[in-house]
């Protein structure tokens, strides 16, 4: 048995993603989260995070359930729009824009900032009918072979499927259905991709499949994953956010930021102990 | 390493323990009971096409079956009649048309504006109100295509429309099935995963490109159901077209005259004084075997379609 040193110490060691080492303000800000809380009606599921996410880099959000880790991803894109008596407080910038501002569509936003979900949702129709989905309804015109070959291709996608490109989706395993749901994300071109849990229900080799593919996406991408999998979070991301699910003076649950970092610093000495807690599996 | 092998009596024991302390005769009288439920359906349907075939044979023994199908004057009543079948045909296939034209973009388009669009408020209150329709006595229908659609509504419309006419008939008719079709559409959009929404939409989609090009799509196969369940209620519909659409059978196109369904001489025959076992007696048997096996392809035709869908959607 492993202490939770040496768990730490193995995570900062080996599993960490060597990319980025540049200080976040060296970086350009894709988003810049000021004060953000996002309720449920009344419900406070999390409150006052003030966070920057730079540009091509992967940050991941980890915590335990509850934290509303999940809910804040969804405010990037305006996806809580869609839940009935959901509003966000503070300002999501986007290159400098309030994505909650005004004049701001919410359409215009999900163009920009794609989203690849816990279970893979590919739709009911063909494999090549689901990576041509997104540019469709955008209104790009014109023949859409080689985008839907290029897009499964940085996918790691297209070997498996080019053959096959008629059938339906639903032919698929649930880890290529993922590369799927990234290649029809990445048709849209957008500038951000969300990921929410994105390997919860892949087992571990299409796992390692779908965490190689985020390296390679992060070169013109930027990335925010929220994952359960601490691990993940190290093998993968730049940066990291800890979350964490706490009872206010009146006995109410809302989630809460505990640390921002750099991967490599937030494994191997965080600040909080809270956090060194979570990460060395004390808590959680 | 302690033996692996239980002694004998342990082994008694368990096997005593495991064996039925009581016979379950419950179960079995649950299980009868549930199979004479399936079974009385069965045999019912059974008894329907029997009770259908025999008067209709012998009416086909006295007319030859194409004088029947390919006929074109109906007039068993009188002397000499004639049986040809197709103004009754024609008369099913134009109100069932006019029907089909009213309740499908309505009763689909509520299902999009019920699954899709309105708010769960309006929803509780629209989706049952909508289902009351349902409850409607059909005769209640019937009174209000003669005496309000027609005799206020169409004759301004169209002067010259009869007061017995094929379109006040079908269009009551079609407003009769919204509610199944809307109500069936909507279970069958509802079904539909969110996550498939949520994936239509981080794409940048419209709440209609969602509702067009993803939802509906997933849904076909339980809105095709709802069609062919509409539809097949309109064609046995009975006292709408009685009430409404008269009893003139006439093979003509245009919906302002009066027409009869083979649903409404049946009625109106089954309940006049025919003579048993006469010949214009079991053309009432003929046009219901036509109806039945009518019916049966459509329904044949609409499952293999249903099925084709699956198939290349799952």
């Amino acid at each position: 048995m492993s202490t939770p040193d040496e768990v730490t110490l193995k995570l900062s060691s080996s599993m960490l993603r060597h990319g980025s080492e540049l200080p976040l303000h060296a970086r350009e800000t894709v988003f810049s989260l000021d004060d953000v809380s996002v309720f449920y009606g009344d419900y406070e599921a999390i409150r006052n995070v003030t966070l920057p996410i730079g540009k091509n880099e992967i940050t991941a959000f980890i915590g335990p359930s509850g934290c509303g880790k999940s809910t804040l991803l969804r405010s990037f894109n305006r996806m809580n729009d869609l839940i009935p008596g959901a509003r966000v407080q503070g300002t999501v910038a986007y290159h400098g824009t309030d994505i909650y501002g005004p004049d701001v569509d919410p359409i215009e936003v999900r163009r920009r900032v794609g989203m690849v979900f816990q279970k893979p949702n590919v739709f009911p129709k063909s494999i090549y009918e689901n990576v041509a989905y997104g540019p469709k309804v955008n209104g790009i015109k014109g023949n859409y072979d080689d985008l839907v070959e290029e897009c499964l291709t940085r996918a790691a996608l297209w070997n498996e499927v080019k053959d096959d490109l008629k059938k339906s989706a639903y032919a698929l395993s649930g880890g290529q259905q993922q590369r799927l749901v990234i290649a029809r994300c990445i048709a849209v071109r957008p500038d951000v991709i969300l990921m929410d849990e994105p390997c919860a229900s892949l087992d571990p080799i299409a796992t390692a499949k779908i965490e190689d593919l985020m390296g390679e996406l992060a070169k013109d991408y930027t990335i925010v994953i929220v994952t359960h999998n601490m691990q993940q979070a190290a093998r993968v991301s730049d940066r990291t956010a800890f979350f964490t699910a706490e009872l206010d003076d009146n006995g109410i649950r809302h989630g809460r930021l505990v640390e921002f970092g750099p991967t490599r610093e937030l494994f191997s000495s965080p600040s909080d102990k809270r956090t060194e807690d979570y990460i060395s599996g004390r808590f959680g | 390493m302690s033996t692996i092998n239980p002694d004998a009596t342990a082994l008694t024991a368990a096997a005593n323990s495991l064996r039925r302390s009581k016979p379950h005769y419950g179960e079995r009288v649950i299980r009868g009971l549930l199979l004479l439920a399936a079974v009385v359906s069965v045999l019912t349907t059974f008894g329907i096409v029997i009770s259908l075939l025999i008067p209709s044979i012998e009416f086909f023994t006295e007319i030859p079956i194409g004088d029947f199908l390919f006929g074109t004057t109906w007039t068993p009543l009188f002397m000499n009649g004639e049986f040809g079948v197709l103004p009754l045909v024609s008369g099913t296939l134009v109100i069932t048309g006019i029907a089909i034209i009213v309740a499908i973009p309505l009763g689909l388009g509520s299902a999009i504006y019920l699954s899709e669009y309105a708010s769960l408020r309006v929803r509780k209150v629209l989706k049952p109100t909508l289902e009351v329709l349902a409850g409607i006595p059909t005769v209640v229908f019937g009174f209000f295509a003669l005496e309000f659609l027609t005799q206020l509504v169409l004759v301004k419309i169209f002067p010259g429309i009869e007061v017995f006419n094929a379109l006040s008939a079908g269009i009551i008719m079609g407003i009769m099935i919204i509610p199944t079709i809307a109500s069936l559409s909507e279970d069958a959009m509802a079904a539909v995963p969110s996550g498939l929404r949520d994936g239509a939409y981080a794409l940048g989609s419209t709440k209609r490109q969602t509702a067009m090009k993803v939802v509906i799509p997933a849904a076909l196969s339980g809105i095709v159901a709802a069609f062919v369940l509409g539809i097949s209620r309109a064609i046995g519909e009975t006292m709408i077209v009685t009430i409404a659409a008269g009893l003139q059978p006439q093979l003509t196109l245009n919906p302002l005259q009066g027409m009869q369904t083979m649903t409404s001489y049946i009625a109106a025959a089954g309940s006049g004084d025919l003579a048993t076992g006469s010949i214009e007696y079991k053309s009432i048997f003929a046009v219901g075997l036509l109806l039945f096996i009518l019916t049966f392809i459509m329904n044949v035709f609409s499952i293999r379609l249903v099925r084709r869908f699956r198939q290349v959607y799952q």
